[in-house]
Order: C-alpha cells, then sequence, then structure tokens
C-alpha cells in the first residue's frame, strides 16, 4: 500500500516555505489571475518562479491552480501562459472547469490536470468520468466516507485526492450562486460571478449570515445555513487503506505561522500510519484556531 | 412543436394529476434535490411509469430527470430509474451531474441527454466535451448573461434550453436544514418542504426546498421574449416543481400565448398577463444573471417589478 502525499496550500512565499518546513510533500498555489478565491491568496510570477526553486530543490512538487472558468476571449492569453509554467518544470495544474480541461489535455501532452474540488465530483461514476475525460487526478471533499473511497479506488487511471482538512458549507462547492444572485460584484480584471466560477467570484457568505425563516408568510425563526469544519485527521490511516493517494490541506488564506503546525500534525498522522511505534494513533481533532476562514 | 417548446418540472404523481399542462409542450418528472421528497418520480418507479403514459397520452413530451448531487448509494436506484424511464418511453432525461451522464452515455445510450443547469456548463468549450457523452441539449449555467448564451450558441449547435419564469435554482446541498424543525413545528419529513418557506435578509429573499435553494424572485423574461427568440432560442423551461398546479398553469398560459404573439412580431404583452405574474410571484420578478447584473435585479420597462412589490419583511413582517 502506497503511503499518501500530503498536499498542502500556500497563498504566498512565504506559507509555501512554511509548508515545506512542516512536511508537505507537495504545495499547491494559484497563479495570479487565474485562480479561484482572488488575488489575496495568489501569487505573481516571479514569487512562482522562486516557490518552483525551492520546492524542486527539496525534492517536492509544486501545483499550480488555475482554476478561473475564463471567458473565450481570455482563454487564449490562459493559454500562453502554459508553455512558461512546463519550461520551468511545473507538469501539474488544478482546473474547474470541464472545457478548459478537455482543451488543455489537447494543447498540451505533459502536462498532468487535476479537476478541482470545485467540479463536483462525489461518486465512483464521476471518477471514471473525468479518468475518461484525461484527467490525471481529481480532487473530492472530505465529506466522503474512506467507505465510499473504497468504492470510488476502484477506478483505476486516475489518481484521487480527497480535501481532508476543509469548511464544508452548506451548499455544495461549485453548486452554489447565492452571492451572485444577491450581489454581482463588478471588476475590469477578474470573472464577475460565483466562487465557481473563479477570478473575483466573491463568496462574501450570505450562507454565514443570520437569515430569517418565514412560513407562509410569517417569521418563524433567524437562523444560520449550517456549516462546519472537517478534519478527519483521525480517518487519515482508513482513506490510506481505501488507496486515496494524495490528502489535501484547504487554506490559501492561512498565514504561515498557522499553516505550519496544521501541515506537521497532518505530517505526523501520515508517519504515525506508516511507523505506528514511533508516533502512536494519530489525534483526533484539531486546535479551533486551524479552522479555514473561507478557501 | 409550434416553433418553440415549452416545458416545466414536476416532482410527484400527485401534483402532474392535479396540473393542466395544456399550454406545455414538454414535462421533466422528478425532483432533483432530495430522495425523500414527497413520492418522487425518480424514486416511485411505478409512479414514473405511469407519469411517462399520462405525459405520453396527452401527447406531450416526457422527460425524466436526475439528481443534482448524488452520492455512490444514489446509483443503483439511478440506474434503476433509468432503466424504467427507457423501458417506459422518456423522450430524454436531464443530468445534471457528470457521472450519471457517463452512466446514461455508457449504459442507456437510447436515451438523449439534457445536459441540466447544475453541470456548470460556462462555454461552448463545456458543452462541446458533454456532446461527447451524448448530450443534445443543455441548459446553461444559470450564472450566464445573455451575451455570454450567445458566445456558447455562436460555436456550438446544440440547442440551449433557456430559464424563461420562475425560481431560479441557486445551490444543492447534501443535508436539510429543515429536518431541525420536525420537533418544533410538529411535521415530518417529507412533509417540511412541502410548506412555503423563504428565507430572507431585509430586502434579499430565497426560496428554500431544504436541500435545494431557489431565488425568493420569480425569473421574468416576458418582455424579453422578442430578443430570446431573435438569438435563435427555441427551447424554454417555466421552473415550476415547487409551485402549485395554478401557477402551472396560468404562467404557462401568459408565456404561450406571448411567444405565439412575439413569433407574429406583436411585442407586447397585455395588461392582465402582467397582473398574472405580479400575482404569483410571491416576493416579486427579476431577470437572473441574463442581463449580467446581480440576479435578483429586473431590468426592462416595467418599473414595478424592480424590488417595488411589497415583499415578505415589509407586508408581513
Amino acid at each position: 500500500m502506497a503511503v499518501p502525499v500530503l498536499l498542502a496550500p500556500g497563498g504566498s512565499l512565504e506559507a509555501v516555505r512554511a509548508a515545506l518546513g512542516a512536511g508537505a510533500d507537495a504545495v499547491y498555489v494559484g497563479l495570479e489571475g487565474w485562480s479561484r478565491g482572488g488575488a489575496r491568496r495568489e501569487l505573481g510570477w516571479d514569487e512562482l518562479v522562486a516557490a518552483q526553486r525551492e520546492v524542486a530543490s527539496s525534492g517536492r512538487s509544486l501545483r499550480v491552480a488555475l482554476n478561473t472558468i475564463p471567458r473565450p476571449e481570455e482563454r487564449a492569453r490562459l493559454f500562453e501562459r502554459v508553455p512558461a509554467l512546463l519550461d520551468l518544470g511545473i507538469r501539474d495544474v488544478i482546473v474547474n472547469d470541464v472545457g478548459i480541461l478537455a482543451a488543455l489535455r489537447q494543447r498540451f501532452e505533459r502536462l498532468r490536470l487535476t479537476a478541482s474540488i470545485g467540479c463536483g465530483a462525489q461518486t465512483v461514476a464521476d471518477v471514471a468520468f473525468f479518468r475518461d475525460l484525461g484527467a490525471y487526478a481529481v480532487v473530492l471533499p472530505g465529506t466522503v466516507s474512506p467507505a465510499e473511497m473504497r468504492e470510488i479506488r476502484t477506478v483505476r487511471g486516475i489518481s484521487v485526492e480527497i480535501m481532508v482538512h476543509m469548511v464544508e458549507e452548506f451548499v455544495l462547492l461549485g453548486k452554489c450562486w447565492m452571492p451572485s444572485y444577491v450581489h454581482l460584484k463588478e471588476s475590469p480584471m477578474r470573472q464577475n460571478g460565483s466562487v465557481k466560477r473563479g477570478g473575483v467570484g466573491a463568496c462574501f457568505r450570505i450562507c454565514q449570515q443570520p437569515w430569517e425563516l418565514f412560513a407562509a408568510g410569517r417569521r418563524v425563526d433567524t437562523r444560520l445555513f449550517p456549516s462546519r469544519q472537517i478534519s478527519r485527521i483521525a480517518d487519515v490511516g482508513a482513506y490510506a487503506d481505501a488507496g486515496v493517494d494524495v490528502l489535501k490541506l484547504q487554506g490559501r488564506s492561512l498565514p504561515a505561522g498557522v499553516l505550519a503546525p496544521l501541515v506537521r500534525r497532518y505530517r505526523d498522522a501520515i508517519d504515525g500510519r506508516t511507523i505506528p511505534d514511533a508516533f502512536g494513533p494519530p489525534p483526533a481533532t484539531l486546535p479551533a484556531a486551524w479552522a479555514v476562514v473561507g478557501r | 412543436m409550434n416553433g418553440f417548446e415549452l416545458n416545466t418540472s414536476i416532482a410527484n404523481l400527485r401534483d402532474l394529476r392535479a396540473s393542466n399542462l395544456t399550454d406545455y409542450d414538454a414535462v421533466y418528472l422528478g425532483d432533483i434535490y432530495c430522495r425523500i421528497y414527497e413520492s418522487n418520480f425518480l424514486e416511485q418507479l411505478g409512479d414514473l411509469r405511469e407519469g411517462l403514459h399520462i405525459l405520453r397520452d396527452m401527447g406531450k413530451k416526457a422527460y425524466v430527470a436526475t439528481y443534482a448531487a448524488p452520492r455512490n448509494d444514489f446509483l443503483p436506484k439511478v440506474r434503476k430509474m433509468l432503466e424504467a424511464s427507457a423501458s417506459a418511453g422518456a423522450e430524454a432525461v436531464e443530468v445534471h451531474n457528470l457521472g450519471i451522464l457517463r452512466i446514461v452515455h455508457e449504459e442507456f445510450p437510447q436515451l438523449p441527454v439534457h445536459v441540466g443547469g447544475f453541470a456548470n456548463i460556462y462555454t461552448a468549450a463545456g458543452a462541446e466535451v458533454l456532446r461527447g457523452f451524448g448530450a443534445v441539449r443543455f441548459t446553461p449555467n444559470y450564472e450566464l448573461s445573455l451575451d455570454e448564451i450567445n458566445e456558447i450558441t455562436a460555436t456550438s449547435s446544440a440547442p440551449l434550453e433557456l430559464l424563461l419564469h420562475g425560481k431560479m435554482p441557486l445551490g444543492v446541498s447534501d443535508y436539510c436544514f429543515l429536518l431541525d424543525y420536525e420537533e418544533k413545528w410538529g411535521v415530518k419529513c417529507p412533509d417540511l418542504c412541502q410548506k412555503e418557506l423563504f428565507l430572507k435578509q431585509g430586502d434579499w429573499a430565497m426560496k428554500t426546498l431544504g436541500k435545494g435553494i431557489l431565488s425568493g424572485k420569480d425569473v421574468c423574461m416576458l418582455e424579453h421574449l422578442p430578443r430570446l427568440l431573435a438569438e435563435g432560442h427555441r427551447h424554454f423551461r417555466i421552473e415550476a416543481l415547487s409551485e402549485s398546479p395554478e401557477y402551472r398553469r396560468e404562467v404557462a398560459a401568459v408565456y404561450r400565448g406571448a411567444l405565439a404573439k412575439a413569433l407574429a412580431g406583436e411585442h407586447d404583452a397585455d395588461e392582465g398577463s402582467w397582473e398574472t405574474l405580479r400575482r404569483h410571484a410571491r416576493i416579486g420578478l427579476c431577470n437572473g444573471f441574463y442581463f449580467g447584473r446581480s440576479g435578483m435585479d429586473y431590468q426592462g420597462l416595467r418599473p414595478e417589478a424592480l424590488g417595488s412589490l411589497p415583499t415578505i419583511s415589509r407586508a408581513e413582517s
């Protein structure tokens, strides 16, 4: 049984370094202008070059999120960035749209394309779909149990990642456009619309503000949409047994000082499973400070 | 089809029997959000077969919907439902989930696929990919403007289906938060989501079906029909899954008449039509994202549609 790769977020060059220092096997970053979640958590080109240099020199790998859904006229600009990524030695790219995935697959055979969590895969059939489409990997949410994952892993020919540390909001990732229904944020630089769409795709978390519930015209309650922090650190071994290839942590918004201990905790859990006598069983819970605010 | 297709959605046999479908050309059967929605066609396969026969006897096109966000344990039932649909003569299946798309393509190739709004078709490239999996019609993601939709039609020959009127889907969840209220209200599932439930923050409003979230306002494209037709669109949905049979019948009558007029070059809907739509819109009217603005905005010549209707908070809170 292979040991799963620990894939950590890097919302800044400092965070990339912290993740490496804490034992991540790989780090994912957003390329400025082309990743979901907005500019605050992206790396400019020079930062990306520096990150790749440091990651490669430590024998680990850097993955780049290009997970907006560009308009037709913007797609050519996105494709222009890819040869430079390949020249840097970056082959792993995360995308969020079946059209972009297929187009990149056709144009750049050397790329290893991951269907992001925003693609909404949750089932064995979804994973088979993305395999057929030519994806190298697909990301599933931490709501998918080890038992479900065991069935999913019957699909061969694709790497399966699970977001073991993430915020589960009430509405499924990639299936929510409540914020843009209420308010569409204009920007000349980036895509308007939901987080699924990317770019300015602003999630201003209307689901996490109090709503008044009316039944038959009468106010009956004030409430939030339920959401929760998922930290499946206690299930690391079960996911490994199920054949999961990559354990992914959400949180490009996390500062380096918060990210490092989080990564280290998962590193220890993974190594504790592979060398049980050295570390003992992994802890079941994580401190509240490691809750990811946003994505 | 009289130059266009007007369709709607119905969740169960009771609603199908109660609905006058004279002004519709086609119906999608089944609730896409929840397996335990009351007598959901997608779970009650005897009802589904009967529903398909009823529609065929009416001379309507009979389509079947599928779940928007399935898990592994849904799939055996989805396969049985697809088998029942194919054997009972369903003319197409609407797919929101890419895994189910693959299942239909591989195991039920006789069923034409209509791709639904939760499948996230944002571009012509995305549509072309799914055509390779047997898709023949697409509802683009609801977030797209008409200009963006036209970019798809410019490069893809597959017809698009557009939401013409009704509450626009805004999200789907794995969980039903209405279950929190079973004890408090003394109402059990599946009766909970039969109540008319809105979530409001000031003038913002959304309708909740438990697992599904819809716009509070009704998307209304009545005064924009000439543009839709001029841009080549011919497949239109009145989203009425959670509405009454009266809503389903009266709104369809308005749009069938207006579409016929628009095709004949007449552009103005009569005041009676507006009165009907206003009466059925619980919160108000909007244009969704069709004009590149926030989904709850209204653009057009009918200023009373833009936030001037009494909302629940103003009228009742």
